[in-house]
């Protein structure tokens, strides 16, 4: 995804990287209470807090947490929280066939992975599990890189609902 | 009603009022708005963050006590609109988009022309091309052209083009493909350039049918990938700063048919080596020429959108900082409002409330809140 989700996020990141903790769940906490511009910071909390179950297998972590593997370069709802899973989308949405991609380490075998983030699409904002970072995030005339768009693209519907992070394989040295 | 309660209003009927009786109210009066807008009055677009079908401009006034008198009212603004406003007559311009069953259906990209004197619609104008960018809202997706004859729409499919109307006649002139450079940056009587993934400049002046007259391509004059300039510069006197990543300054000047680039400068110095410019609409000037920059400490890669701590002033022309306003509340955006003696700075802060400052002292005048908005995340000052 992208956009959306920006605006509260980087408040609230800028925040907490210049508070201690407790002041800015503190802060946070004020926000919520404070009515519905807050609404945005409720899944970017629940998404972080997220304790992630670490799995013994070939495809470790818990795919409702920021922190899952597959994540690294993803910008948006996890559509693993909004009734789809990590590679699919909830019902009645469409995936984007234009995406980003990213590079991620699996844990499990050490091989980096080429992950492609496929945004579903057709319904409004899911809301929850907001995961977003801005790293590598480059201004509008980078477009491949930049997070500032809306991706929903090639789709019946621009409209955004989450992302997934799919395998493409694995990333070979040539 | 009670028999002595009626008795008792009987008597008083009888005795004759001392007050005048309220006259009725006439049915169907509709308020209006001056043709000038005064010049503390501000467009605070809301992009609904959540229910973005459902964005709104409020058009406020900064001086009023209450929200009575601060809300003159809004236009709609559905799915991250772009905005600007014409200074030649009294007109504004909303480009939306909209799918015939909300949110899916068939898509239609409008054009909206408002009055300002009544906010109500004058016309609109299809935009055929139906790929209009879906951003952040930003100041530099739409624009007029220099002499204001034509306006100029962004788009993004993700090809990128600029969908391009004639504003006075009202009409699509057309489409004109940008490939691989995005945004518009009015140029000239009747051009616009655009920032390219090269680190170049696309200019593109056009004749009054919207057709292109003549085009160029700058040398690249920046570093897309160790500090790329940021999009939205400020605007002073037909002159772009642009802000980099890294807290550097490129003035652009775009007065002319063909961009002329200056000379990076910085916006630091020994003392504040860690500051960066970032947010999502990092820069606003005023009518004295002195640009504003939110800034934050402890910058690094990712902080680029983050919220401003401080609002830097700068003489751009001198390159001289001359003065820091620390931000009661962190700030994502900031606008300034037209006046030169009384000049007011405008924060969208993490909150999402607009906090008011008097440009010149940083002293916090008040606090817009309440107001029915969501995400006000872009201010426009009254034109």
């Amino acid at each position: 995804m992208k956009w959306l989700d920006d605006m509260m996020e980087q408040g609230a990141r800028g925040l907490a990287r210049r508070s201690s903790r407790r002041s800015f769940m503190a802060r946070l906490a004020v926000l919520i209470a404070g009515g519905a511009a807050s609404v945005p910071l409720l899944p970017v909390a629940r998404g972080s807090e997220h304790e992630p179950e670490i799995a013994l297998d070939a495809d470790p972590g818990d795919p409702t947490s920021c922190e899952y593997w597959r994540y690294c370069a993803v910008d948006g709802f996890l559509c693993a929280c909004c009734g789809g899973t990590q590679s699919s989308c909830p019902p009645g949405t469409q995936m984007s066939p234009v995406t980003w991609i990213g590079t991620c380490r699996n844990p499990a075998d050490d091989q980096d992975y080429i992950i492609s983030y496929n945004d579903c699409c057709g319904k409004s904002a899911c809301g929850a599990c907001n995961c977003n970072r801005n790293e590598g995030d480059m201004p509008i005339y980078r477009p491949q890189l930049s997070n500032a768009y809306n991706w929903c693209l090639g789709t019946d519907s621009a409209f955004y609902n989450c992302s997934t992070s799919r395998v493409i394989g694995v990333a070979r040295k040539s | 009603m009670s028999f002595s309660r009626a008795f008792a209003t009987a008597l008083l009927l009888a005795a004759g009022s001392a007050v005048a009786d309220l006259p009725p109210d006439k049915m169907g009066e509709i308020g209006t708005l001056p043709e000038t807008w005064p010049p503390h009055w501000i467009i605070a677009h809301d992009v609904s963050y959540s229910h973005i079908r459902d964005g709104k401009s409020f058009v406020l006034d900064l001086d009023a006590d209450s929200i009575g008198q601060q809300f003159k009212g809004m236009v709609n603004s559905s799915f991250a609109a772009n905005f600007v406003q014409a200074t030649t007559r009294p007109e504004l311009y909303l480009a939306e988009t909209f799918y015939s069953r909300g949110t899916r259906g068939e898509r239609l990209d409008v054009l909206t022309i408002y009055d300002k004197r009544t906010l109500a619609p004058l016309g609109e104008v299809i935009l055929e091309a139906n790929q209009r960018a879906f951003i952040i809202p930003q100041r530099n997706l739409m624009k007029l052209t220099g002499d204001e004859s034509l306006i100029l729409v962004y788009n993004f499919s993700p090809a990128m083009s600029v969908s391009i109307v004639d504003a006075v006649g009202r009409k699509s002139l057309g489409t004109l493909p940008t490939p691989g450079c995005a945004g518009i940056f009015p140029t000239g009587t009747r051009g616009f350039s655009a920032l390219c993934g090269d680190g170049s400049l696309y200019t593109a002046n056009l004749d009054k049918s919207g057709k292109v007259a003549s085009s160029s391509r700058s040398d690249v004059f920046f570093d897309v990938q160790d500090d790329p300039l940021m999009e939205q510069p400020a605007w002073i006197d037909g002159r772009a700063y642009f802000p980099s990543y890294q807290g550097n300054v490129v003035p652009v000047d775009f007065s002319g048919d063909k961009p002329v680039i200056g000379e990076p400068w910085s916006l630091l110095d020994d003392d504040t080596a860690g500051w960066r410019p970032g947010g999502l609409v990092p820069t606003a000037e005023d009518a004295n020429g002195r640009m504003y920059v939110t800034m934050h400490p402890e910058g690094g890669d990712g902080t680029h959108k983050d919220p401003g701590l401080e609002v830097w002033v700068f003489d751009p022309v001198k390159q001289e900082r001359l003065a820091r306003l620390p931000l009661q509340v962190p700030g994502l955006s900031i606008a300034l409002t037209r006046d030169k003696e009384q000049s007011l700075l405008i924060v969208t802060t993490v909150e999402m409330k607009l906090d008011v400052y008097d440009a010149a002292s940083g002293e916090l005048r008040r606090t817009l809140d309440n107001f029915g908005q969501l995400t006000p995340i872009i201010v426009f000052g009254a034109r």
